[in-house]
């Protein structure tokens, strides 16, 4: 069910007309059933939240209302380590199957008491809707299920739920297990999809054109990546007088005088 | 604006809205100055801007090649162009060449909040030098265990004249002008403090931001921080609805009620109490393996040690508090400007569309105000926000490079900004040049040269 309209979603609506949506909800709706298929590896969607800037025009009400899904438990938010200030966003939903899965995996290798994954499941999940946790803050929910000792911290490192970042070496960040590869895969498409505009002489291409061709190292779909970069703000959009084309920005080095297309992001 | 006058005279707009009306038109219309233009002697890049507080005359800038100028920004020294251009030379400078003066770059230059007759300022060398204006002469020197990012002197101090001192060290100290001794140190932060700002409603509380991503509120009347801003502490809106503040109250408290007796209920056997200082932060760094080991007792005032909330994810960059008192706005090395509600220590969620800010040195911030346009210097372009919902209003372009600072003259609505390129532009409001002085020439002369 969910393939057909999946590819239903991928052929038929084009970037150019679903480009901006009227609320957080619908465009996390949206966004999240137009995830492209990737083979290799078992990931449910999640989009990012310079996705959803370039999606909803007002920032912050797209702040507020992921704040109050966060609140209410329909989302969960994760922060990637792909750079500066990456959130990922998961529908909960998604996000316990993605656990589940993971969790039959370790069940067939057999590698070690495996209650503790229900623990985390029952009184973490459900109590801790930050992004991080500490140290202390999580012994004392994972005793509520039963004794806790170093290994069964390990054990959810390994299996990729939680993840420790360079900031802060006494707090453990969520993480969605499994997705490191597509992480890999996304900073390289970025890179690749730069490049591709940087190459040009005018730095700046059609946006039909531009959709149709496939990244060579990224598993994500153009539009995936489109949309997260124009979040971000490295590239922008602008009309000529009948079509939509994208635009690398740059930081003007002198003083030069602003063009007069209509843009979403200004200097 | 001539109906405005007249509702003004009739007496159907009071005195205050009418004012504030035509302020914010001309800040809407601000542009580069084409009538005035300071003269910069600087020969590095300029770091600290600030006009004075007591006049609004005198614009007194830092620079990284350890000088220091003042400028007259409401009278010319010359004038060029017909008249039409006012220059404004510096009054004066100190420099290295100085007999006490810095030896490597000034970071922070900031008025005595009372009168223009001193000056203090904060270098990588160490010091900070207070200089009196008239002789030009240091007065007074402290120095510091390492570099100095900033200096704050709180505008309404009546009973105390205290430097704060933000260094790369992880301690805030405060010096004290009168007695020309250290008053006492502020510990908490866990990285350098790149910010240091008073608090514009009680002249005991300092606000500080840390490379560690931390921002702290510092009652300097007791030990410790009484407030440490959690970016995951957020609410939906400028003011929270009653009801949900009760409720979000609770569940916080529930929770630092529950890390409180955590860290205090593994105690093994009582312990005699740590001294504040040195004795903290070995107690702190022991306590990290960890199994639960055994505590020391912390005295209460210090227990905001253990609280490792961040503001930001990399390092504090800028700090701007509104001029009543009650939000507080900070950019960081993340690129995020966030706006804090200072009653309940909340993050506001306003989102600020910034693409990249500075993230090596610290940046100033100016508010308009009525706290409605905040400008923020991000890289070679100055941009004007609006406060509540965080679009991007205004952008001025015309530095060449990196801009450091900007200051914003609520007298005559004047911004000026300084940058790496060593100019301090002056940005105001547009006025229209008139032909008076083309009028007294001969009319017959025709516009072919010869």
């Amino acid at each position: 069910m969910d393939s057909v309209a999946d590819s239903d979603a991928n052929h038929s609506i084009s970037l150019e007309q679903n480009l901006s949506f009227s609320d957080t909800l619908v465009a996390l709706q949206m966004m999240r059933a137009q995830f492209p298929q990737i083979d290799k590896v078992a990931i449910q969607p999640f989009i990012l939240q310079s996705q959803l800037y370039s999606s909803v025009k007002d920032r912050t009400q797209v702040d507020r209302e992921l704040e109050s899904l966060r609140r209410d438990k329909v989302v969960r938010i994760f922060k990637l380590n792909t750079g500066q200030d990456d959130h990922g966003i998961m529908f909960l939903d998604d996000y316990l199957k993605q656990v589940e899965h993971v969790v039959k995996r370790m069940e067939e290798k057999k590698q070690g008491d495996l209650e503790v994954f229900k623990w985390f499941k029952v009184h973490v999940i459900e109590s801790k809707l930050e992004p991080s946790i500490g140290h202390q803050e999580l012994y004392a929910l994972l005793s509520l299920g039963g004794r806790v000792k170093d290994e069964h911290v390990s054990l959810l490192i390994n299996a990729g739920l939680l993840t420790r970042q360079l900031i802060d070496p006494n707090m453990y960040w969520f993480a969605i297990p499994n997705i490191g590869s597509i992480l890999k895969g996304l900073s390289q498409g970025r890179k690749e999809l730069l490049s591709l505009l940087n190459r040009r002489r005018y730095k700046e291409m059609m946006l039909a054109p531009l959709e149709k061709k496939r990244l060579r190292l990224s598993p994500l779909d153009m539009r995936f990546h489109l949309r997260d970069l124009i979040g971000s703000g490295h590239i922008k959009t602008g009309h000529t007088p009948t079509v939509l084309n994208i635009r690398l920005m740059e930081e003007p080095r002198t003083i030069v005088m602003q063009s007069c297309d209509v843009a979403i992001n200004a200097g | 604006m001539w109906k405005e006058i007249g509702d003004r005279e009739m007496g159907k707009i009071r005195p205050n809205s009418f004012s504030s009306q035509i302020k914010s038109n001309r800040i809407s219309n601000l542009q580069l100055s084409n009538n005035k233009d300071i003269v910069s002697p600087h020969r590095g890049s300029v770091n600290s801007l600030q006009v004075d507080l007591t006049e609004g005359r005198y614009l007194l800038s830092g620079a990284s090649d350890a000088s220091a100028a003042v400028y007259d920004v409401q009278r010319a020294t010359d004038y060029e162009g017909n008249g039409l251009i006012a220059k404004h030379k510096c009054l004066f400078s100190v420099d290295k060449q100085h007999e006490k003066g810095h030896k490597y770059a000034i970071s922070s230059t900031i008025w005595y909040p009372v009168d223009t007759g001193l000056f203090v300022t904060g270098s990588y060398d160490h010091y900070v030098k207070v200089w009196d204006t008239n002789t030009t002469q240091v007065v007074m020197s402290f120095k510091m265990p390492g570099k100095v990012y900033r200096t704050a002197m709180s505008p309404l101090a009546t009973s105390h004249m205290l430097i704060a001192a933000g260094t790369e060290d992880v301690q805030v100290r405060l010096c004290d002008i009168a007695s020309g001794a250290f008053a006492h140190t502020l510990s908490g932060h866990r990285d350098g403090v790149m910010t240091v700002e008073w608090s514009t409603s009680s002249e005991w509380v300092l606000i500080t931001g840390g490379c560690d991503g931390a921002i702290r509120f510092w009652d300097i009347r007791r030990a410790g921080c009484f407030l440490v801003l959690d970016q995951s502490q957020s609410q939906l809106g400028r003011r929270p609805p009653v009801l949900a503040r009760s409720a979000a109250n609770k569940v916080n408290v529930s929770k630092s009620l529950s890390a409180g007796q955590n860290s205090l209920g593994k105690q093994r056997a009582p312990q005699k109490k740590v001294s504040n200082g040195h004795g903290m932060k070995q107690s702190t760094i022991g306590r990290m393996p960890t199994n639960g080991s055994v505590r020391q007792r912390l005295h209460p005032g210090m227990l905001s040690i253990q609280d490792r909330a961040t503001a930001h994810y990399g390092a504090v960059t800028g700090l701007k508090v509104t001029d009543d008192g009650m939000y507080l706005l900070s950019a960081g090395s993340d690129s995020r400007i966030k706006l804090w509600d200072l009653e309940s220590g909340y993050n506001t969620l306003v989102n600020f569309e910034v693409v990249r800010l500075q993230t090596s040195k610290a940046i100033q911030l100016a508010i308009s105000q009525d706290s409605a346009q905040v400008f923020v210097p991000c890289m070679t372009v100055v941009k004007a926000f609006d406060v509540w919902s965080g679009k991007m209003s205004l952008t001025f372009r015309g530095h060449y490079e990196s801009v450091n600072c900007c200051w914003f003259s609520s007298q005559d609505q004047e911004l000026y900004t300084g940058g790496n390129d060593r100019q301090i532009l002056v940005w105001s409001p547009c006025q229209l040049i008139t032909d008076d002085t083309d009028a007294g020439r001969t009319k017959d002369e025709d516009n072919w040269s010869d």
